[in-house]
């Protein structure tokens, strides 16, 4: 049987060998400035590539990290959004008396491939997560939250046929309910909408406001081509704007005035 | 054996100091660097590891470096990877039992065509770091190419005429 070899020596001697090379190069650099220059030249053109992988890859790992950071950061800046609104001549005030509430969060589990699609989020009834709350991000509508345990929350996925939001075609146009088409990661429908409605294709589709779940005004895709149904309405295919398959970071909004207005409605 | 052992030592130390009067009064050409080193190197008993023969190849480097004309550390920058490689190379042209047997490698034993290659490939690399070094980025590719190949030519001739002086068939 052959002996193994062991590579404690190659080690060794390899270590060594960089020293007496290092030693050689500083003896070359102290005798003589066109080596000192090109050694050192060598030398920064080596370190500037050491520390420019080394930092790449520090960067790659902080990721995570630099990711909830913007997120954070995203659901702070929609908060004070939240808080300026627009008059009917187009200045910008400040209300400061929204009812909406934000919170941050990290999608910890998500299906895709169903008909009744859910997520569930890493905040709860804790971090002040109510059910009826919405899951929203910088693209569009994510969902709205079912159930509340402590630390975490359930949520329907907008890509669940139960799920319907209403939408407005353009800044001042029909409003109708948006669900889901079914099939495509990117698809969704936008129905109820009157014949007398025109629209263009590429419209942007906003939520309308007209629920006590999202607040008004957040961009959820661009209208597609249309068809009527039955000789009454039109349906608009709608291209959503997120793409559920890369979603980590969420904000959950809560409508802090929902529980009157639901008690109105009963 | 010790007898051996001793005209082994005054030929490498007759050597290294010729080595340091060429480097100081031969001035053929620039394109001509003359060095027995590596063939020194090469043929440093068997029995003496990598790391002893790093230590002797760097003294050796040192001691021309600091003795005669040139670029202190220069030598000893190219003299060590050659020791480095050293018993690799012999393990992969003569073969591991040259190990087990503690035997010097020889012409007449190993055949003139092991030792050729041997002493071409330590002549190239030791070449290789020295002219690279020397130049310091400065010089035209092709001057260091001519320097390379014609400074490889002379030190192999020279190598293959001095290998019966420190590798000697003692042994036959």
């Amino acid at each position: 049987m052959p002996r193994r070899r062991s590579i404690f020596p190659s080690i060794v001697n390899a270590a060594i060998f960089i020293l007496m090379e290092i030693a050689a190069l500083n003896l070359l650099s102290r005798n003589s400035s066109l080596q000192e220059i090109w050694i050192a030249q060598a030398s920064h053109k080596f370190m500037g590539a050491v520390w420019g992988g080394s930092q790449n890859v520090r960067s790659y790992f902080s990721l995570r990290r630099e990711n909830e950071v913007l997120a954070a950061e995203n659901h702070e800046l929609r908060k004070r959004l939240m808080e300026i609104s627009t008059s009917t001549d187009g200045s910008v005030q400040l209300s400061g008396d929204t009812p909406y509430s934000f919170f941050s969060a990290n999608i910890v589990k998500i299906s895709r491939n169903k008909q009744h699609n859910y997520i569930i989020i890493d905040k709860g009834s804790e971090n002040g997560v109510t059910d009826r709350c919405g899951i929203i991000s910088s693209k569009g509508v994510i969902g709205i939250v079912d159930a509340v345990g402590p630390h975490h929350a359930y949520a329907l996925s907008f890509r669940n046929t139960d799920v319907s939001i209403s939408a407005r075609l353009g800044n001042e146009g029909a409003v109708g309910p948006l669900v889901w088409d079914g099939r495509s990661s990117d698809g969704a429908i936008m129905k109820e909408i009157p014949l007398q409605y025109k629209y263009h294709p590429g419209d942007t589709v906003y939520t309308s406001g007209y629920s006590s779940i999202f607040p008004p005004d957040i961009p959820l895709g661009l209208a597609g081509e249309s068809r009527v149904i039955n000789g009454a309405t039109n349906e608009i295919r709608v291209k959503l704007f997120q793409d559920f398959s890369s979603l980590r970071y969420v904000t959950v909004v809560k409508n802090n005035n929902a529980r009157e207005m639901e008690a109105l409605e009963r | 054996m010790r007898q051996a052992r001793i005209d082994y030592d005054m030929a490498y130390m007759i050597l290294v100091v010729s080595q340091m009067l060429v480097c100081n009064y031969l001035h053929v050409s620039p394109y001509l660097m003359l060095s027995i080193l590596p063939v020194l190197v090469l043929t440093i008993p068997i029995r003496v590891g990598t790391v002893g023969a790093m230590i002797i190849a760097f003294i050796t480097g040192f001691a021309v470096d600091l003795l005669a004309e040139g670029l202190l550390g220069i030598n000893v920058l190219a003299l060590v990877p050659v020791a480095f490689i050293r018993r690799p190379l012999i393990a992969l042209l003569f073969g591991n039992e040259v190990f087990s047997r503690e035997e010097d490698f020889s012409v007449h034993k190993n055949g003139f065509f092991k030792v050729f290659v041997a002493i071409i490939s330590v002549q190239a690399l030791f070449l290789l770091i020295y002219i690279w070094a020397d130049g310091a980025a400065t010089r035209p590719l092709w001057f260091n190419a001519l320097r390379f190949g014609v400074s490889l030519a002379a030190g192999v001739v020279i190598s293959l005429l001095l290998i019966d002086t420190l590798a000697p068939d003692d042994k036959k």
